[in-house]
């Protein structure tokens, strides 16, 4: 249970977050604003609101669980599950990107395929951003309920209230700024539990030897590299297909939250930067998110639920007051996580599905109000769909298991789409539709084609291969668009444009 | 297939190698990226070398090859 200097410091984290997001109501004016901040962030804000997007409540609880069962493999998804994607990226993608004045990812494929393919890219998204959320909240309440022993509901529509005024009034200016603060107390918050919990085992030496002596399924649990037969969902062979080659890139290239957040940046420049900073900041995340997991293997063994290794730690390790300062860690990453999931999804529906199907030609202002309407609406279905999560053994992998439904076929069309200029629309729309269908068909029937626990990594790498075999497949024998109509979407044009 | 079966007979320590060779291809391919395109965006009288962002990207490529090596 939380002490009286606790709850000072989540309520003051609390109160100082919604004052500071409201803050941000001032700078907007117009959609642009709400969704796009005007286009004139810093590289240092929206790299660091990359990070604490993506290591929200999923993988403070997530990935300690993972840790405690299955080791530092985990920790994969952080470095070469995310750096290498990152800095490709920064590189080719984003540029793009930016350039183009883009909103939405999906915005691009419409461009370079038809708006039939940006409707299903986005209209994916949006479910999975939806469910996301679900995720995000379950997330939030398992914890609180552990620490503080709140009703899981009340927990979630406590988190819901305050990270929906905030992001309703502030658009992605306060999401990216709040992140900024976030990710200070995630750090400050996170390292002072490894810091101690550290200490508590007896120091680095002493936490790898208890480990490793504890039985046989142990001894791998320092290992990043695991063999292609072992067990759990991290062989080496997933990792470097499905994870680096394939979830990385779609994730870091074709994610709607992460890719919005450098669109908003001053200048070219300052957009591949705040990529690049990012990555450095997501090395260190490994440190906060796997040490909690590990050192509870030690000091609470045999827990039947890896998820709760996290939440005991807070309560045996932490004094009074930095258990309040933890909590509020986990609540910024947790509330990072969920504003990102508002603005974006808001920002895929007014411009990806209303604009262009629903209210054409409006004004402004309408477009605006419509992006804060989705804001609320979302927050609803994100809060009624949260029990689902709760069906899965992990909640980190039922998070992946969702994103490799279409993760790779989107990942396959993008690639050939701004690569290969004979791609088709075509080719784009059957990659993707077919890609999708045959992840869904794998994940339904996954026992009867996988040997490892959980292979979202091969569904992942599968579902992109057969995405991208059949988008060159029908696009060599479906008529291409003129070089002038794919002028500044392919890489290829790009080139011409600097010889010229 | 599906599984990757016939990667079965690799070692660890041989999968760890083509971790390592591809962070180092990374890198190369980073040094290959034009300053100019480095540093677009930047005026042409604020160009040093610690907004060269080839060198980001090979520092944290770095660290990166390290974690890898280490694990």
């Amino acid at each position: 249970m939380l002490s009286g200097i606790d709850y000072f410091v989540v309520i003051a984290y609390i109160v100082g977050i919604l004052l500071l997001g409201y803050y941000f109501k001032r700078y907007v004016n117009s959609s642009e604003d709400y969704f796009l901040g005007g286009r004139s962030l810093p590289f240092w804000a929206i790299g660091m609101s990359i990070v604490v997007s993506d290591i929200g409540a999923m993988d403070f609880v997530g990935v300690s669980g993972q840790a405690y069962r299955y080791g530092i493999s985990v920790g994969n998804f952080d470095w070469i599950g995310s750096v290498p994607a990152m800095l490709l990226a920064a590189f080719i993608f984003i540029p793009y990107f930016w350039k183009g004045g883009m909103y939405t990812i999906p915005e691009y494929l419409g461009r370079r395929y038809n708006p039939t393919v940006r409707t299903i890219a986005s209209l994916t998204w949006i479910i999975f951003f939806a469910v996301d959320l679900g995720v995000l909240f379950w997330a939030s309440a398992v914890l609180l309920n552990v620490l503080m022993g709140w009703p899981v509901w009340a927990s979630i529509l406590i988190t819901a209230t305050v990270v929906g005024i905030y992001t309703y009034f502030g658009g992605i200016t306060a999401v990216v700024m709040t992140d900024v603060v976030q990710l200070v107390i995630m750090f400050v918050g996170g390292l002072t539990l490894v810091f101690l919990a550290l200490h508590a085992v007896g120091g680095y030496n002493e936490l790898v030897d208890k480990i490793t002596t504890m039985g046989p399924e142990y001894r791998q649990h320092f290992d990043l590299i695991q063999p292609s037969t072992t067990k759990t969902p991290f062989p080496w062979t997933g990792i470097l297909f499905g994870l680096t080659f394939v979830m990385a890139n779609a994730y870091m290239i074709g994610n709607q939250a992460i890719v919005q957040r450098c669109l908003t940046a001053k200048n070219e420049w300052h957009a591949k930067a705040s990529m690049i900073f990012g990555s450095a900041l997501k090395m260190l995340i490994p440190i906060l998110v796997l040490f909690p997991g590990l050192m509870a293997i030690i000091i609470h063994p045999g827990l039947e639920d890896g998820d709760q290794s996290l939440p005991m730690m807070i309560k045996s390790t932490l004094p009074p007051g930095l258990i309040g300062l933890m909590f509020s860690a986990f609540f910024a990453g947790l509330m990072s996580s969920v504003d990102s999931l508002l603005n974006s999804t808001a920002t895929l529906f007014t411009k990806d599905i209303y604009e262009p199907y629903i209210k054409k030609g409006a004004n402004d202002k309408h477009y605006l109000k419509v992006g804060k309407i989705t804001t609320l609406v979302l927050l609803l279905v994100g809060v009624a769909t949260s029990p689902i999560s709760s069906r899965y053994p992990g909640i980190y992998v039922a998070i992946q298991t969702f994103l490799s439904y279409f993760q790779g076929p989107m990942f396959a069309i993008l690639l050939l789409g701004i690569f290969w200029k004979r791609t088709t629309q075509w080719g784009g729309l059957s990659g993707l539709v077919i890609g999708i269908a045959f992840a869904v068909y794998l994940n339904t029937f996954k026992s009867q084609f996988f040997t490892i626990e959980d292979p979202f990594l091969y569904v992942s790498w599968w579902s992109f291969l057969l995405g991208f075999v059949v988008t060159v497949l029908v696009s060599v024998f479906t008529s291409p668009y003129s070089e002038s109509r794919l002028s500044g979407l392919v890489y290829s044009s790009k080139k011409k444009e600097q010889v010229t | 297939m599906l599984n990757f079966d016939w990667l079965a007979g690799v070692s660890q320590e041989s999968a760890k190698i083509v971790f390592l060779v591809l962070f180092v291809l990374i890198g190369i391919l980073v040094m290959l990226i034009p300053n100019e395109y480095a540093y677009e965006g930047v005026k042409k009288e604020d160009r040093h070398w610690w907004n060269n962002l080839k060198l980001w990207a090979i520092g944290v490529l770095a660290v990166l090859f390290l974690i890898y090596y280490i694990f």
